[in-house]
């Protein structure tokens, strides 16, 4: 049994930890079906450990609620705040269901991945490596998306999620990269974060 | 392997990515009808889900159809959980929705998430002499133009979940949200 960690109340922002936790299952969601469709088990693995995020905000969220509630008219409010929290818990569940077809070694059909590859993005996921030029760049600056077709939608740094990450954001060494693009983007891309393509062509 | 065969397994692709589309579609839709209060919003999501149950009743009777052998038997069963799951994220977007038609006004902590208290949902139609048709909406800029950002896209019967190559139809109707301001030049473009 994994052990759960004591979730303690702190002070946050119910509209920060509501569109956090929005967030958070819409990438999950979009990482899952890339995980099972193509047979991808290090983006199922990342999956779980969203889910835990999302679980942890579920508390906090649901915390915030009942101390906001003062009256009858705040507690009919407040009840629609966490009927939406807990369909996003609901929907994180279901990502990491999904994500559990490739971790379960259940996986589907070859034939049919295949399929999906002619017609589905698939997102990958790269870590920066000492070696590449990457490092220290600003994502805006790098322009993936007009020279290869690539956009980075996550990064994960160390134990914290970056979601949708600013242009000004730098990559550093050791950051897991999670991108969506053309297959042909995606490889020049994985080449660049690794270190083994050393010059960002035009 | 034999053409047949092929064909089949083109199908289970073809169902899924639909089912898939819409399911997601559902999720973003049942955000945004809470963010921006919109009942109109609430009830497509209600309508797709009734889609969703029928997607995935074909769905599971494609898979199932499928006449494999013993040793295949789990990558078939991954398809149907693959599908069982997708259903169930449609029950979630429903439920989301739910609390907008019953009428539960948003709470103030809620309403916070909504930049600007005049943001709206609208619904265009792409007219034949609109300078929208058979543009795909990165060509068409509507976000800069306009200020209204696209959410979906009705085709006749058929719901899309708009991505930068969409390409716009004559006769689709355009779901986008954004400021009060922005719904007249939107109109205006797209049923000049």
């Amino acid at each position: 049994m994994p052990r759960l960690e004591r979730i303690e109340y702190k002070p946050v922002s119910v509209r920060e930890l509501f569109l956090e936790m929005k967030n958070l299952s819409e990438l999950m969601i979009d990482l899952a079906y890339s995980a099972a469709l193509f047979n991808d088990k290090e983006l199922a693995e990342d999956i779980f450990e969203l889910e835990n995020r999302v679980d942890t905000l579920t508390y906090l969220l649901e915390m915030e609620i009942m101390i906001a509630a003062r009256d009858a008219e705040d507690a009919e409010a407040l009840t629609g705040v966490s009927k939406v929290a807990s369909a996003a818990d609901k929907i994180s569940d279901a990502a990491a269901d999904i994500a559990a077809i490739v971790t379960q070694n259940i996986g589907i059909n070859p034939i049919v991945s295949e399929g999906f590859e002619k017609v589905e993005e698939r997102l990958t996921r790269a870590k920066v490596n000492e070696g590449s030029i990457l490092i220290g760049k600003q994502i805006g600056e790098l322009d993936l998306a007009a020279r290869m077709g690539v956009d980075i939608i996550a990064i994960r740094r160390n134990k914290d999620w970056i979601l949708d990450p600013e242009d000004t954001e730098r990559t550093r060494n050791g950051d897991i990269l999670i991108a969506r693009g053309a297959p042909s983007g995606i490889k020049e891309f994985k080449g660049l974060v690794e270190g083994k393509l050393r010059k960002l062509e035009d | 392997m034999p053409r047949k065969r092929l064909k089949h397994f083109e199908e289970i692709v073809e169902r899924f990515v639909e089912l898939k589309n819409t399911s997601e579609l559902m999720m973003d839709l049942a955000y945004s009808s809470v963010l921006l209060n919109s009942r109109e919003l609430a009830e497509d999501v209600q309508r797709l889900e009734d889609h969703v149950d029928k997607l995935h009743t074909d769905f599971e009777l494609l898979v199932l159809s499928s006449r494999f052998r013993p040793e295949e038997a789990k990558g078939f069963l991954g398809l149907i959980r693959l599908g069982v799951v997708t259903e169930k994220i449609a029950d979630a977007a429903a439920e989301i929705a739910e609390v907008v038609l019953r009428g539960i006004e948003p709470h103030p902590v809620l309403k916070l998430a909504i930049e600007e208290a005049e943001e709206t949902v609208t619904y265009v139609q792409v007219t034949e002499n609109s300078p929208l048709a058979n543009k795909t909406l990165r060509e068409a800029q509507i976000p800069k133009e306009t200020g209204m950002w696209v959410l979906a896209i009705r085709r006749e019967n058929k719901w899309i979940r708009p991505k930068p190559h969409t390409e716009m139809k004559p006769e689709d109707v355009l779901i986008a949200s954004g400021y009060a301001g922005g719904e007249e030049e939107l109109k205006k473009l797209a049923s000049p």
